[in-house]
């Protein structure tokens, strides 16, 4: 039994509450965990104003804010370790989709300077932005439903919805049935992934089968990719300045079990289109042995493990380096 | 350089868990508050979790983990206690000997899977159980020299020890070896009087009052050979713990006229008695032996633990008797202290950082509020997330005077404020409150919101400072530990014949024995604690703000919890208990929140049958 992390926000639905001190008990052991004034996983408290360091704003889901691993193990932190004169501002919200990142950064980061942004996708996140509801493990490990809010993209572009989501927890059986598909159940297949890793075959069945876990990029009409394509298109416009897109990889992907060339077409076709920098660090973590590869995740958590991190953080360094020297800041 | 050391008790009951750095105390919990099964014995993963959160340190970077048993020990007195007891033995040595093999000896496997490593040593220390005892009761206390007395059911082989602290050093000079054991001659009673072993004990002290000593004399000469030193030795043919999972037999319950009392059933004019009796056997053999401690020692201070120690009638005596100067007695004395002792005793003995003492004279202990604490901002996120309402009063003395208020208008209310406490005594960061002049409010507490038998007793709260005008005690009594007479003018005399020839407790109970009826036992007597504001600041202003409005210093406090249920820990735990009970107010932190504001509680299943009445 751990704390509870997060608290309700509004707007993006919650946050973690500002500043706590916790140990989240793991698997690995555990991790610890603290946030700042602003309710987010980050050792510096937000500042408007720079300082004489290089300042980079980091967005992304729980690979982002570092599950499994404490603050100073997570790649946000170890960049600040090997770009010099480099401050990283980490905005990673577990469990959140784009949609809600974007949002995070219009609540709390339009008005900060910085010279980057990066914006650190979990190619799962688009499940997210296309979901209404999402399954949350609580601090006593309940499965517990929450409503989320969403964008729909149309003519007029995007318009957003659900905001304020309800603050309480939500039972499937109440909700209609049209709403149940737009639950984000953390992949596809859910029962069948259960039942697999019940049995531990799961990367056994994974492997043979080929699965791809994330459809959603396989053409670049699809009106999934489409929504994420253009939040983030958006959300690129309204920061104005450089931003570094990076496409975090499912461990599926790292390991060779999966095809990842769909999702790379279409990040490739985004920062082609909106002019963004596109750092891809699947090359570099697959150039890993395979068995390093398998330790880049927990035995059964498939978040990063600090090794994961390590070799994520590695692979971005030389990308936020440049960019960075680039804008002569 | 700077030394981190965790130490852990567990597998017996009250597991628990405790971090001290270079000799401070950090943190320390029992696991039972987080896993919420009483007194559960369990590896304590989730108190091992809070003591790394509250050092804010990675399991890599302890210098030492400390186990506060020595397996090898306890698992050649369970072989020779077999040997000698024979085959009436076998099945009982089954049972020991798979808890010994398949868990004891494995506490190492347990710690690296807890924790993912075992710290910067690799492995896993073991301490002796009553040095774990003697070192949670003397690094701690305010005193550079002083005798050492512990005493409890058993550990390893023993069960009493006496020996001396000096400066950073500790020595055990005698001991007194299972089978004889004043902790499990107390047990016996215990569970011949119908309460449960291993926590029950309480229920037996609070009884003693309501008796009279006609069974001392029995038990004197069949149960106990008491020496002048204190030694003693048990008569075990009356007794089923060497060789069955009883702790009495048939010869015990001829000696008393009838079987065990059943659990739950009426409490008779002989479990009174029986309490009353065994009651002053302990006494007087405490006494014994801390005047022979002193003796052999020398030191003109006692520090004490085991889980004796909490007995706080007999430690009231004890001060009153005035053996000793000063006695300082660990609040965590049962076995989860043993986890405080070991990382201690590895701090000071193994490692060798120096001994804090306090500049001001008093112990280190930061008043045992060990625990976690619950920022405002947690507490809000809490009642947020689920929609309870609630009213932030952020001035700490507007908030104390509300809640005074509330307590004078007799208000029974939930209090979660600050670091939780280690050991079993709520000491106002778990408590319940209430107005301790009210005539029913003991047979009301007990009834309405604890769920418990009527006969208990409640403890009161008084500022440190006016405790004489209450009490007659002269000395701090920060943690409970101490049962002093309520001052002579404030006490209404009664007719205790008359009661002693009945066994209606009720007629009692509800009858005005004090200006402050609900904390004055049937003896006259109250279980205090003093509240000093270096401990604990917002209780202290409570109780101030309650002397201010009723010109009496002093609140009920009991635990925050109904029967059978750990202390609470959690905002989330108080809130469930909060609407489980007849409570009226909850207090978490600046947050307060009304009974009669609260939506609907619902819940699955009958939650009473959670908790194993204890």
């Amino acid at each position: 039994m751990s704390r509870q992390l997060l608290e309700y926000h509004s707007v993006i639905g919650y946050r973690f509450i500002p500043g706590l001190k916790a140990r989240v008990e793991h698997e690995a052991g555990g991790y610890l965990v603290r946030t700042n004034g602003a309710g987010f996983r980050c050792d510096r408290e937000f500042l408007p104003a720079r300082g004489p360091s290089r300042r980079a704003l980091l967005f992304g889901d729980s690979y982002t804010a570092g599950d499994g691993v404490s603050n100073g193990k997570r790649y946000g932190d170890l960049l600040e370790t090997m770009v010099p004169n480099l401050e990283v501002y980490n905005f990673g919200l577990s469990g959140s989709g784009t949609d809600q990142q974007y949002l995070a950064y219009r609540e709390f980061a339009r008005g900060i300077e910085r010279d980057l942004v990066i914006i650190a996708v979990f190619v799962e996140n688009i499940m997210r932005v296309n979901a209404r509801y999402r399954f949350f493990r609580n601090e006593n490990n309940e499965e517990v439903l929450y409503e989320k809010p969403y964008f729909s993209l149309g003519a007029e572009g995007l318009t957003l919805h659900g905001v304020p989501p309800e603050r309480r927890p939500l039972r499937e059986m109440d909700l209609p049935p049209d709403a149940r598909s737009r639950i984000d159940a953390g992949g596809r297949f859910a029962s069948l992934r259960l039942l697999a890793r019940r049995l531990g075959i799961k990367d056994l069945a994974q492997r043979i089968t080929r699965y791809n876990p994330v459809v959603e990029y396989n053409r670049p009409d699809d009106p999934r990719w489409l929504l994420m394509r253009a939040l983030l298109a958006e959300w690129i416009r309204e920061i104005g300045g450089p931003v570094l897109v990076v496409p975090v990889p499912l461990y599926q992907f790292i390991e060779g079990t999966s095809d990842p060339s769909c999702y790379q077409a279409r990040f490739a076709e985004l920062a082609r289109d909106t002019g963004c920098h596109l750092h891809d660090p699947l090359p570099d973590l697959k150039a890993y042995p395979k068995e390093e590869r398998r330790a880049f995740r927990f035995a059964r958590d498939v978040h990063y493990t600090p090794a994961g991190h390590r070799a994520l953080a590695a692979s971005l360094a030389p990308a936020v380096q440049s960019i960075l020297d680039a804008a002569g800041s | 350089m700077s030394t981190t050391i965790l130490g852990i008790s567990s597998f017996y009951h009250d597991s628990a868990a405790a971090l001290v750095r270079d000799g401070e105390i950090v943190a320390a919990a029992q696991e039972e508050r987080f896993s919420r099964k009483k007194h559960d014995p369990r590896f304590p993963r989730h108190a091992i979790n809070y003591c790394l959160e509250e050092a804010f340190i990675e399991a890599d970077e302890l210098d030492a983990i400390v186990f506060y048993d020595n397996p090898l020990l306890t698992w050649d007195r369970v072989v020779k206690n077999c040997v000698m007891a024979g085959e009436p033995a076998f099945e009982q040595f089954e049972k020991a000997a798979a808890s010994i093999l398949g868990i004891k000896l494995w506490v190492q496997d347990y710690a690296r899977r807890t924790l993912g490593c075992l710290g910067r040593s690799g492995r896993v220390l073991f301490t002796d159980h009553h040095f774990a005892h003697a070192a949670s009761a003397f690094y701690p206390s305010p005193f550079r020299e002083a005798a050492i007395l512990t005493l409890d059911g058993v550990g390893e082989w023993d069960t009493t020890a006496i020996g001396r602290g000096d400066d950073d050093g500790i020595e055990l000079a005698q001991v007194i070896e299972y089978p004889h054991s004043l902790g499990l001659l107390y047990s016996a009673f215990t569970y011949f009087c119908g309460f449960k072993v291993n926590s029950g004990e309480y229920k037996l002290m609070g009884l003693a009052p309501y008796g009279r000593p006609v069974y001392e004399r029995i038990i004197r000469d069949n149960l106990i050979d008491l020496k002048d030193d204190g030694s003693f030795r048990l008569n075990m043919e009356y007794f089923g713990y060497l060789d069955s999972f009883r702790m009495t037999n048939e010869r015990f319950d001829a000696l008393f006229g009838g079987p065990p009392r059943q659990p739950e059933s009426r409490i008779t004019r002989r479990e009174m008695d029986l309490a009353m009796s065994v009651q002053a056997v302990l006494e007087d053999a405490v006494l014994r032996l801390a005047r022979h401690a002193r003796r052999e020692s020398g030191a003109p201070n006692l520090v004490m633990a085991g889980g004796v120690a909490l007995n706080c009638v007999a430690n009231g005596k004890l001060l009153r008797e005035g053996i000793f100067d000063h006695i300082w007695i660990q609040p965590a004395s049962g076995d989860a202290g043993g986890a405080l002792g070991a990382a201690l005793m590895a701090a000071h003995g193994y490692f060798g950082s120096p001994r804090r003492m306090s500049p001001g004279g008093r112990d280190t202990l930061k008043g045992s509020y060990l625990g976690p604490a619950y920022s405002s901002a947690e507490v809000r996120a809490f009642l947020e997330r689920h929609g309870y309402p609630y009213e932030r009063i952020e001035d700490p003395d507007g908030r104390a005077r509300t809640v005074a208020q509330a307590l004078a208008d007799g208000k029974v209310t939930g209090f979660l404020s600050g670091r939780m406490e280690f050991g079993p005594r709520a000491l106002g960061a778990r408590s319940i409150i209430g107005d301790p002049r009210s005539e029913t409010m003991q047979s009301t507490m007990n009834l309405k919101i604890k769920y418990r038998e009527s006969f208990r007793p409640f403890a009161p709260s008084c500022l440190a400072e006016n405790a004489a005008e209450y009490f007659d005690l002269d000395v701090e009594s920060p943690y409970m530990l101490l049962v002093a007479p309520v001052r002579e003018e404030r006490c209404i005399p009664f007719d205790r014949e008359a009661f002693y020839n009945n066994e209606d407790m009720l007629q009692i109970i509800n009858q005005a024995r004090s200006d402050l009826p609900a904390i004055t036992h049937v003896d006259f007597s109250a279980r205090v604690q003093t509240v000093h504001p270096d401990d604990h600041p917002d209780y202290y202003r409570l109780i101030r703000a309650f002397r201010e409005i009723t010109g009496f210093g002093v609140i009920i406090n009991t635990s925050f919890n109904v029967r059978g249920e750990p202390i609470v820990c959690s905002p989330a735990d108080a809130y469930r208990c909060f609407m489980r009970t007849e409570m009226d107010l909850l207090v978490l932190e600046d947050c307060l929140l009304w009974k009669s504001n609260q939506p609907a509680f619902a819940e699955a299943g009958d939650w009473r049958k959670d908790y194993e009445l204890d």
